[in-house]
């Protein structure tokens, strides 16, 4: 059914805009080759998690990345804290895999820059990801956003700032959006009472929904770029 | 004054009970300690649970940090009992002793007594206090190691930074000590009203018990209460490891407690100077 | 001179309970001064509204002519005190307990002193022992140790000897004594036994339900002419007529069948005894007690007081 209306769409999709497939398919194609040419990296990040009902203060740490999906966050000794996706984070992630289909989805500006938007629909219907749309710098071969529909995770949208690592398709400043299902915290071993004298006060229109938007901000410093990170580094550690 | 003080300290330090408070928070800690040593992992599992199910973490989570936060979780609700141990007894033990009319025959004021009796007891309180700190939180330390802290709340996720740790736990032992002194001074009214110091103690205890009770009572009934209740202030400690810290909260629970213990203390002299000594 | 002590019209109420009832008595200097009644008559009460333990419901009480309660902190440093019991830390040794009342005391009391008393009281060599340990003598004689610490000139004990065996009550009076006449203290005693404020006091007082009954010097209050002699005889028909007839007439005191009570001093009793068997009278005991002896066991014994 869902494969059907996912049919559905992308004729709809074709059917209204009217613009070649062929060129989309092949700023897509080139655009996966220049984001898959970082194997890995290990990067000195700054990190702001914004979620509701959590507050973690802003963690400095590196983060270590390697193709395809492993990731990993090290904070010299302090925790690390990742939401648990089924999908990594990563530009290369977010991306489908695979044969796609692409289509053009038209222009828009972001930041005064003219981008091209496409979707892509990986044509392996098994894969988390059902839909990609992405706003890309033609000009310069980026992608400024992404906004990715994912079969178990919801919809998690990316932003990238470019700088000096341009090249390689990394950007210095990510705001990662996404829908963050609510999480309990049992009550009376939370190592709480039920009611701290000083609770900050609560906005009472703040209605909880099931699921939230939370957003995660990674500045990346620098990074070490292709070096080789042994696979040993993403295992779980205590 | 200092004299009357000293005679006091040197009275509670002598007296082999005192140390038994000293030697229980010691217990209770290791306890704690050692069960979290052996079985951390599988009580933190479960009670981040639901956290772990969207959110990967990683390192050191049952560091010195959490457990001395899980050390006083437990151990707060048990020191005023100790602190009544002192307090409770200091008018009521000398008058169930005799010692009492034998004080009172000397060139001393009973109000001057009284106050000596409350520095006394708290100086008591602030060596527990500290001494909690010391097997508590610098033990757990030693056997846990440093970390940044976890602090699930009923109604929020806090992680605060290893670097950030350390002056909120100064704080909390500085809020407890003030709450602490608010039990100490109640139970030095209560002490001042009996002539055995089983009475005072129990009684401290029981107030205590029943208006946390009311405080953590979930009634519309005792709503418009609880900002008077000096229990439900007791806990101000934790506004500590909130991020931003409540300060104007945690300021006015001190200042409740604050306001009860000199209520107690001037209750606990008015009384007294009263109180024909019979015993 | 003013008395060292002196209450006017003193009076305290527990309850409906009436303690003390208009009770004014003085204590002249270098006096020890017998503090009498029954269990519950009012001795402590009265002694402990002296030390500011207990508040007066009205009265006075003046000491070297100063209201109590207008020099109170001044008035303590000049008395020395045993409540009831001389309750102590017993965890302390008897050393630290004397030590720290001393330091109460508003004087700087140095360990001289300390040993002196101790010395005084025959506690050297025991006094590093916790008091804990200590019989209920020793404590008695460290309750005196601390009442005489800071050189009161008035000593207030309470039943000093309760709780002692003979011999602990022997040398707890050869001290009391001693301290009167060797250290010329003023001392309050209070006791529910005549013979031992008989022993030692030279003035007293005798209250009962609060009230006084009779106070005056032990010499007068205690006129051995003023004693009772119980006769018990085998009754004789002829009895009333031979001691109306006699010399003995002038000095009954009560006449039953078979015990005729005589008011005299006892020194004559051989001479009764010899006119009673010449009478041809059996005598079959003869007891000899002070008539005040005699009047505070009925009180005692809960009689009713006739004024």
């Amino acid at each position: 059914m869902r494969k059907l209306l996912g049919i559905w769409v992308v004729c709809m999709l074709v059917a209204t805009s009217g613009i070649k497939a062929g060129e989309a398919d092949k700023l897509f194609y080139a655009l996966r080759t220049k984001v898959l040419t970082v194997k890995d990296y290990t990067a000195d990040v700054r990190m702001k998690i914004d979620i509701n009902r959590m507050k973690i203060p802003q963690l400095k740490g590196t983060l270590f990345f390697k193709s395809p999906n492993k990731m990993r966050l090290e904070r010299h000794g302090g925790l690390s804290i990742l939401p648990k996706k089924n999908i990594n984070l990563t530009l290369s992630n977010l991306m489908p895999a695979g044969n796609v289909t692409v289509i053009d989805a038209g222009s828009a500006v972001i930041d005064g820059k003219k981008v091209r938007i496409i979707k892509v629909i990986p044509e392996d219907d098994m894969g988390q990801i059902i839909l990609s749309k992405l706003w890309i710098d033609e000009a310069n071969m980026l992608i400024l956003k992404t906004e990715t529909t994912s079969r178990n995770d919801g919809t998690i949208a990316m932003d990238l700032t470019f700088g000096k690592y341009a090249s390689y398709a990394l950007p210095d400043h990510v705001t990662i959006t996404m829908d963050v299902k609510d999480y309990k915290l049992p009550k009376g071993i939370t190592m709480d009472y039920n009611d701290t004298p000083p609770p900050p006060p609560k906005d009472p229109k703040e209605k909880k929904p099931k699921t939230q938007k939370g957003t995660i901000q990674i500045n990346y410093l620098s990074y070490t770029i292709n070096k080789g990170i042994p696979d040993a580094k993403f295992a779980d550690k205590e | 004054m200092i004299q009357l003080l000293k005679i006091e300290l040197y009275k509670i330090f002598k007296r082999p009970r005192t140390y038994i408070s000293f030697g229980i928070i010691t217990a209770i800690v290791l306890v704690i300690q050692l069960a979290m040593l052996s079985d951390g992992k599988s009580f933190l599992g479960f009670v981040m649970s639901g956290v772990n199910e969207q959110f990967d973490i990683q390192g050191n989570v049952l560091n010195g940090y959490l457990v001395t936060y899980i050390i006083l979780q437990s151990l707060l609700i048990h020191i005023p009992l100790l602190v009544a141990l002192v307090a409770g007894d200091a008018l009521a033990g000398e008058a169930a002793g005799g010692t009492l009319r034998l004080l009172l025959t000397k060139p001393i004021s009973r109000a001057k007594l009284v106050l000596m009796k409350f520095t006394s007891s708290f100086i008591y309180t602030v060596l527990l206090i500290i001494w909690l700190a010391i097997v508590g939180l610098f033990g757990s330390l030693l056997l846990f190691g440093p970390g940044d802290m976890i602090n699930l709340k009923s109604d929020a996720f806090v992680m605060l930074l290893q670097h950030d740790v350390m002056w909120r736990y100064m704080m909390a032992f500085l809020f407890a000590t003030l709450a602490m002194t608010t039990i100490a001074s109640l139970a030095l009214l209560l002490s001042a009203f009996a002539d055995n110091s089983i009475g005072p103690i129990v009684s401290t205890m029981g107030i205590v018990v029943v208006i946390t009770i009311l405080s953590n009572l979930e009634l519309p009934l005792f709503d418009k209460i609880k900002p008077f209740l000096f229990t439900t202030h007791m806990i101000g400690w934790k506004g500590f490891f909130d991020d931003p810290v409540p300060y104007g909260a945690i300021g006015f629970s001190a200042l409740v407690m604050f306001l009860y213990t000199v209520v107690f203390l001037a209750a606990t002299i008015f009384y007294f100077n009263k109180k024909d000594i019979k015993s | 001179m003013e008395p060292i002590i002196e209450t006017r019209d003193l009076s305290k109420s527990f309850g409906s309970f009436k303690a003390v009832d208009n009770l004014s008595f003085t204590i002249g200097h270098g006096d020890v001064y017998g503090f009498l009644g029954q269990n519950g008559a009012g001795k402590s009460t009265t002694m402990r509204m002296m030390l500011g333990l207990i508040y007066p419901d009205s009265g006075n009480i003046y000491i070297n002519g100063t209201e109590f309660n207008n020099s109170r902190r001044h008035l303590l440093s000049q008395i020395g005190a045993i409540i009831e019991r001389p309750d102590m830390y017993g965890y302390l040794s008897g050393y630290e307990n004397l030590k720290i009342f001393a330091a109460l005391s508003d004087k700087n009391i140095k360990a001289d002193r300390l040993h002196e008393v101790l010395e005084i009281v025959g506690l050297r060599g025991r006094e590093k022992d916790k008091v804990k340990a200590y019989s209920q003598g020793m404590k008695q004689r460290l309750g005196i140790a601390i009442a005489l610490v800071h050189k009161p000139a008035l000593l207030i004990l309470d039943e000093p000897t309760n709780g002692l065996d003979p011999q602990g009550i022997a040398e707890m009076r050869m001290l009391i004594q001693s301290l009167s006449r060797d250290h010329g203290k003023t001392i309050l005693i209070s006791s529910h036994l005549l013979y031992e404020i008989e022993q030692i006091a030279t003035s007293m007082i005798i209250i009962h339900k609060g009230r006084k009954v009779v106070e005056g010097k032990v010499n007068t209050l205690l006129n051995p002419d003023d004693s009772l002699v119980e006769v018990m005889i085998n009754p004789v028909e002829e009895i009333t007529l031979k001691l109306a007839s006699s010399a003995w007439y002038e000095n009954i005191h009560a006449f039953e069948p078979n015990m005729i009570t005589f008011k005299m001093n006892p020194k004559q009793i051989p001479q009764l005894n010899r006119w009673l068997v010449s009478e041809g009278i059996d005598v079959l005991e003869i007891r000899s007690k002070h008539s005040l002896e005699a009047y505070f066991l009925s009180l005692t014994n809960d009689s009713v007081i006739k004024n």
